[in-house]
C-alpha cells in the first residue's frame, strides 16, 4: 500500500485520537478489551459469562485480583461511543440462565462499559474501566485487504477456492466466472450474479460439514445496513497479469467497488475501534474444525496468522500509546473446553499452540505478551468415566442441544447423554498433517469420522440465595489474569 | 489436570472412535464414583466426576469438640490436689519443727513456705493465663470459621474486635490494627470481614511462622545426620518440636505455660493424624522417594532430609492449630515451599 495523502491524514487523526485517549487514562485507566472470534466461536458468551463473574461474582481462583479480594465492586456504566450498540448483556444472560440457551450470535460490534473498583496491593484504591469491544472475526478477516490490490485478493481468492472441498461448492460461481470477460464492458447484471454466487459460496463454506475460517470479505456474510449496495457487490474475476484495468471494462468497476468496501467498510472498523484497542482475546473454536476435517483446519490456521498479522502488536509504551496504539497482550482462547475432558485439555491447547505458533513468535519479537488457554465461559457439561467392556472412555454428561445428532440419533434438547468425543492425538503436529490426518465430516459419514463433538444446551442452574447463579466455567479466571490482572496492581 | 487418565496417553495410532451413550439407554448404567468396579458384559457403566474445582468449598477441619464428663480431668485434679495437701501438710509439720528448734530457724522456714505458696499461686496464674488464652485463640478459630460460612456481618465484626484484643500484643500489627479497624465501620460482608483481618493480621505472621518451620526443619535435619546415636536423635527432635510449636504459639498470640504446651502438643498430633494421611499419601512420599538420590548418596543423609521434613509437617501442622483464622484469603504454607528451602540449605552446605 503506498501511503496517500488521504492514509496519513487518517493516520494523524488515528494518533490525535490515541493521545486524547492517553490523556483520559491518566486520571481514569481504561483497557479497551476487544473480544473477537470467528462466528460461532463463543464471544457472546464469552462477554456475558466475564461481565457476570465480575458483577456477580464467581469462582475465580486464578484470577489474583478478584481471589485476593481486591476488588471490591463492579458495575456497568454508560459506555462512551455513542455511535456503537449497547452489548445486550442483560438479555443475553437470561437467555442463558432463564431459557437455557446459547445467546444469538454477533453480527454486528457492540460495546459494554465496566467500572471495576479495585485496591491495589499497596492498599490504594483505584478504578479500572474496562470497555469491553466485540466485534465479528470475519472483519479481522477483512484488516489484511486494507493492504492488497484488487489484483492480489482476487488471485489469492481465486486460487483458494480452486483447492480441497471449496472447489466443490463453488462450482456455481466458478461456472458463472467463465462466461465472464475481465476486460469487457461493465455489466451491472452480471456483476450482481457474480456477487451472489460467490457469496452462496462463502456461506456454503462456513457450514458446519467444513466449517472454514478464511473467507473474507466478511462482510458480504453479514452485510448488515449495507445488504445491496455496491460496495458489498463485486466478486473476484480471473484477471491477468502485467496488465490494469482498461477503463468502462467490468474490471474497473470491480476495482472501483473493492476500494470501496475498504475505505467504507474496512478502514473506518480499523479507525474507529481495532486500532484503540489494548488488549485482545481472539475466541477459537477448534472443535468445529476437529468436526469438519483437516481441511478446516489448515483453513483456520491460515485464519489465525491473518488475523495475527492486523494486530498492532507491540509493547505499550508512553511514545507508543502517544502516537500510535498497540495491543499488548493476545489470548487465543480455544473455547468450548467442557466439550472435552479435562485430561483432553491441554492437547487442544497445544493444537491451537501449534495454530498460531508462527505469528506468535513474529508478534513475540516485538515485545507483545501472547498466549494461548483452552477455556469454556459457561461450562456445559459435567466429567465421567464410561466403561464399556475394557474401554475406559474419559466422557462427558450434558444435554445436546435439539436437533444434534450423533449414532444415527438425533436428540430434542431434553436427554442426558454421555458422549466420548475422540481422542485428541498426544502430539499436535498429527493433526496437521496433510489431508488425511483425520476424518471429519467434510469426507466421511458421520459414523466414520474421528472426532464428534456435540452441541450442548448450557447447563441447568440452580439460583443463588440472592437471585442470579454463578455461572460455571473453565479458565475463565486465566483468562482475565492475563488479559487484566496485571492492570489491578 | 490432577491426573492424566492412562487410557487417553495411549498412541494415536490405537485411536478411540467417539461414541455417544444416553443415561436413559439399555445396558447403560449411571454409577456413584465409589461403587465403580468392572462393568457386567455388555452393559456400558457411567461414572460421573467430580472435579476439584467444581466441589463445594473445602470447610476447614475443626477439632472435634470433647463431650461428656472428663474422668481424667477429675482424677488428676483431685490427686494433684492431694499432693498438695500432703505438700502442706509436710510444710506445716517442717516448720512446726523448726519452731520447736529454734524461733529463728522457725521464721526463716515460714518466709521460704509463703514465698513457694506465693510462686505457686503466680505459675497457676499464669497457666490458667495460658489455657484459657489458648481456648480463645481455637475458639476464635471456630468462630471465623463458622462466619467464614454462614456470612454473619455482626459475628464477624465480634471476632475481628477480639482479634484485635489478642493482636494488641504485638508491636509488629500496630499498623495493620489501624487499617484493619478503619475498616470495621465499613459495609463489609462477614466472610469478607475474615478474610480482610486475615490479609492485614496474619500475612506478616505467616512469614515469620514459614521461617520458623523450615529454620527448625533444617536444624533437625543437619543434626540428624551428624548426630552419632539414633537416641540422640530422638531427643533432638522432641526438643525441636516443642521449641517450635512453642514459639509459633507466641507468635500467634498464644502464651502456653508447661500445661498449655502439653495440650497445645495434643492438639498438634490429633491435626497431624487426621491431615498427616492425606497429606503423606501424595507430598511426602514424593518429596521423599524424589529425592531418593539423596539416601543414596547417604543414609544418614537420607534420614536427615526425611526428620527435617517431618519436622516441617509438625511445624505445619502447629501453625494450623495456633493460627487463630484459619486460612482462606492466604496460601497455606505447603510442605513443598518447606522442602524446597530445607535442600537449598543442604546443596548450599555441601
Amino acid at each position: 500500500m503506498t501511503p496517500s495523502l488521504s492514509k496519513i491524514v487518517e493516520e494523524a487523526r488515528l494518533s490525535a485520537r490515541a493521545l486524547i485517549d492517553y490523556g483520559e487514562s491518566l486520571f481514569n485507566p481504561t483497557i479497551r478489551l476487544g473480544v473477537t472470534g470467528l462466528s460461532r466461536a463463543g464471544k457472546t458468551v464469552f462477554i456475558t459469562a466475564l461481565v457476570h463473574g465480575l458483577i456477580r461474582g464467581g469462582r475465580f481462583p486464578v484470577f489474583e485480583a478478584f481471589d485476593s479480594g481486591r476488588i471490591a465492586r463492579a458495575h456497568l456504566s454508560p459506555q462512551p461511543d455513542d455511535g456503537v450498540p449497547r452489548f445486550a448483556y442483560e438479555r443475553h444472560l437470561r437467555a442463558l440462565v432463564e431459557e437455557r440457551r446459547w445467546p444469538n450470535s454477533t453480527v454486528d460490534i457492540s460495546e459494554l462499559r465496566l467500572v471495576i473498583g479495585y485496591q491495589r496491593p499497596n492498599g490504594a484504591d483505584r478504578t479500572l474501566t474496562l470497555d469491553i469491544v466485540d466485534y465479528p472475526g470475519e472483519w479481522l478477516l477483512d484488516l489484511p485487504l486494507l493492504g492488497k490490490s484488487y489484483e492480489q485478493w482476487a488471485r489469492e481468492s481465486l486460487s483458494l477456492s480452486r483447492e480441497g472441498p471449496r472447489a466443490d461448492l463453488a462450482s456455481a460461481w466458478h461456472a458463472q466466472l467463465a462466461t465472464l470477460s475481465a476486460e469487457g464492458p461493465a455489466d451491472e447484471q452480471a456483476t450482481l450474479e457474480a456477487a451472489r454466487l460467490f457469496t452462496d459460496y462463502l456461506r456454503a463454506c462456513r457450514d458446519e460439514r467444513f466449517a472454514m475460517s478464511l473467507l473474507p470479505p466478511g462482510r458480504f456474510l453479514m452485510p448488515g445496513s449495507l445488504a445491496g449496495s455496491p460496495a458489498l457487490t463485486f466478486a473476484p474475476l480471473d484477471v491477468p497479469t502485467e496488465r490494469t484495468a482498461p477503463d468502462g471494462s467490468l474490471w474497473a468497476m470491480m476495482v472501483r467497488r473493492y476500494e470501496a468496501y475498504k475505505d467504507i467498510v474496512v478502514w473506518p472498523f480499523f479507525r474507529d475501534h481495532f486500532a484503540r484497542l489494548d488488549r485482545q482475546i481472539v475466541l477459537v473454536d477448534a472443535l468445529a474444525a476437529f468436526n469438519a476435517g483437516p481441511a478446516a483446519l489448515h483453513d483456520l490456521e491460515a485464519a489465525l496468522s491473518g488475523i495475527l498479522d492486523c494486530f498492532r502488536v507491540g509493547r505499550s509504551t508512553i511514545l507508543s500509546t502517544l502516537f500510535r496504539p498497540r495491543i499488548d497482550r493476545i489470548l487465543f482462547a480455544a473455547t468450548k473446553a467442557d466439550h472435552l475432558h479435562h485430561t483432553s485439555h491441554d492437547r487442544l491447547e497445544a493444537v491451537l499452540r501449534r495454530a498460531v505458533n508462527q505469528a506468535a513468535t513474529r508478534a513475540e519479537s516485538t515485545g507483545a505478551a501472547i498466549d494461548v488457554v483452552a477455556l469454556a465461559a459457561v461450562r456445559a457439561t459435567r466429567e465421567a468415566l464410561v466403561a464399556r467392556g475394557r474401554d475406559k472412555l474419559p466422557s462427558l454428561l450434558g444435554t445436546p442441544a435439539a436437533g444434534e445428532s450423533a449414532g444415527g440419533e438425533i436428540f430434542d434438547g431434553n436427554t442426558e447423554v454421555a458422549t466420548f468425543p475422540g481422542d485428541l492425538p498426544l502430539d499436535a503436529e498429527a493433526l496437521f498433517n496433510g489431508v488425511d490426518a483425520f476424518h471429519g465430516l467434510s469426507s466421511k459419514s458421520a459414523e466414520q469420522t474421528d472426532f464428534r463433538f456435540l452441541r450442548f444446551r448450557p447447563p441447568l442452574l440452580e439460583a443463588a440465595a440472592d437471585g442470579a447463579p454463578s455461572l460455571p466455567h473453565i479458565r475463565l479466571d486465566r483468562a482475565l489474569q492475563f488479559l487484566i490482572g496485571d492492570r489491578l496492581q | 489436570m490432577s491426573e492424566p487418565a492412562k487410557e487417553s496417553a495411549k498412541p494415536y495410532a490405537k485411536h478411540r472412535r467417539p461414541a455417544t451413550f444416553r443415561l436413559d439407554g439399555p445396558g447403560v448404567v449411571v454409577v456413584d464414583t465409589e461403587e465403580a468396579g468392572r462393568p457386567a458384559r455388555g452393559t456400558i457403566q457411567i461414572t460421573p466426576q467430580a472435579e476439584p474445582a467444581q466441589l463445594p468449598a473445602v470447610v476447614e477441619t475443626i477439632l472435634p469438640a470433647r463431650r461428656g464428663f472428663r474422668w481424667g480431668a477429675l482424677l488428676w485434679t483431685s490427686v494433684a490436689g492431694l499432693v498438695l495437701l500432703g505438700l502442706g501438710l509436710s510444710v506445716t509439720h517442717l516448720i512446726e519443727d523448726l519452731f520447736a528448734r529454734s524461733e529463728g530457724l522457725g521464721f526463716l522456714g515460714a518466709g521460704f513456705a509463703a514465698a513457694a505458696a506465693l510462686a505457686l499461686i503466680a505459675i497457676i496464674a499464669r497457666e490458667a493465663y495460658g489455657l484459657v488464652r489458648l481456648a480463645t485463640i481455637e475458639k476464635l478459630h471456630r468462630r471465623a470459621a463458622e462466619v467464614l460460612l454462614s456470612d454473619d456481618r455482626k459475628e464477624s465484626r465480634a471476632v475481628v474486635a477480639d482479634l484485635l484484643k489478642i493482636a494488641h500484643q504485638n508491636p509488629r500489627l500496630a499498623r495493620a490494627r489501624v487499617s484493619l479497624s478503619s475498616h470495621t465501620d465499613e459495609i463489609i460482608d462477614g466472610a469478607d470481614m475474615i478474610k480482610l483481618a486475615e490479609r492485614e493480621l496474619m500475612s506478616p505472621l505467616d512469614i515469620e511462622a514459614r521461617r520458623l518451620v523450615s529454620v527448625a526443619a533444617q536444624r533437625v535435619s543437619v543434626v540428624t545426620a551428624v548426630s552419632p546415636r539414633a537416641a540422640i536423635d530422638v531427643l533432638f527432635v522432641l526438643a525441636a518440636a516443642l521449641r517450635l510449636i512453642r514459639q509459633l504459639a507466641r507468635l500467634y498470640g498464644g502464651r502456653p505455660g508447661a500445661l498449655g504446651m502439653i495440650s497445645l502438643a495434643r492438639q498438634v498430633v490429633a491435626h497431624l493424624a487426621i491431615t498427616g494421611g492425606m497429606a503423606a499419601s501424595d507430598s511426602l512420599v514424593q518429596q521423599v522417594l524424589g529425592h531418593g538420590i539423596a539416601a543414596k548418596l547417604s543414609q544418614r543423609l537420607g534420614e536427615g532430609v526425611l526428620n527435617g521434613l517431618l519436622t516441617a509437617r509438625l511445624g505445619l501442622a502447629a501453625i494450623d492449630v495456633t493460627r487463630p483464622l484459619p486460612f482462606t484469603a492466604l496460601p497455606r504454607p505447603v510442605l513443598a515451599d518447606l522442602a524446597k528451602d530445607l535442600l537449598r540449605k543442604r546443596e548450599d552446605e555441601e
